[in-house]
């Protein structure tokens, strides 16, 4: 899959987007600082953030032994890019068709 | 990853034309009709399995398969150019306010770059979103 079916498909589990609006509004955290937050265990954090890093939309960063995992909203950016091209483009062509028949 | 769903990335415009479906089906699927609105060149052959060629003004070409028809009703092709994404692009043309006019919607869904069937990952743009079909249901 390329990625704007996989970021669909990782939003598509409510846990997960607890954990991604989690991330988005608290800020950078570990697997385990997220764990403490929600009522599942360490290790399905840690399954859910493998799936959202897979589609773009966390980044891991090192610091020592720990991992800490950080929002990114560019792939959703590129959707909303893509989306907002189609309408206008087919607004302009769908005009153009109503006029050729007038 | 593959296992999982595909989610759906798509978007729907819509306008009401001064004409009968008949004759907006015209400007769809004949080839000098539909050039002169959508801004570019376009070739279709509109029966399903058919080829879709689109040399927009300033763009890279697109080209592709006719997925379905329904004569006056309903066509659905799918498509990509060398830059951009494959999508699934459906037009329905539906009775107006009045028997003179025809509310045509379109609709163009993202399609994935790259689909996995029992032979391992098809993909674009050697098979067409039909074939896709008939793999994943092999």
């Amino acid at each position: 899959m390329d990625i704007p079916h996989r970021v669909f498909s990782a939003l598509g589990d409510p846990t997960r987007l607890k954990v991604l609006t989690t991330l988005a509004s608290a800020g950078p955290a570990t697997a385990t600082e997220l764990a403490a937050k929600m009522p599942i265990t360490r290790q399905a954090v840690a399954k859910h953030l493998s799936a959202l890093s897979a589609a773009g939309l966390v980044n891991r960063e090192s610091i020592g032994r720990e991992v800490r995992y950080q929002f990114d909203a560019s792939p959703l950016e590129e959707l909303a890019s893509w989306a907002s091209d189609a309408t206008n483009t087919w607004d302009r062509r769908l005009e153009r068709l109503r006029k050729s028949v007038e | 990853m593959n296992d999982e769903p595909v989610g759906e990335v798509a978007i729907e415009r819509g306008v009401e034309v001064s004409a009968s479906p008949e004759d907006v089906w015209e400007r769809i699927t004949n080839s000098t009709l539909i050039s002169d609105w959508m801004d570019g060149e376009v070739t279709i052959d509109p029966e399903p399995g058919g080829r879709i060629t689109f040399l927009p003004a300033g763009g890279p070409e697109v080209w592709g398969t006719v997925e379905e028809v329904i004569v006056n009703q309903r066509i659905q092709w799918s498509w990509r150019s060398d830059e951009g994404r494959p999508s699934l692009i459906e037009f329905e043309l539906a009775p107006g306010s009045d028997e003179e006019t025809t509310v045509v919607t379109v609709r163009e869904t993202l399609l994935p770059w790259r689909i996995s069937g029992p032979d391992g990952i098809t993909e674009w743009p050697e098979a067409s979103l039909r074939s896709f079909t008939a793999v994943n249901a092999a």
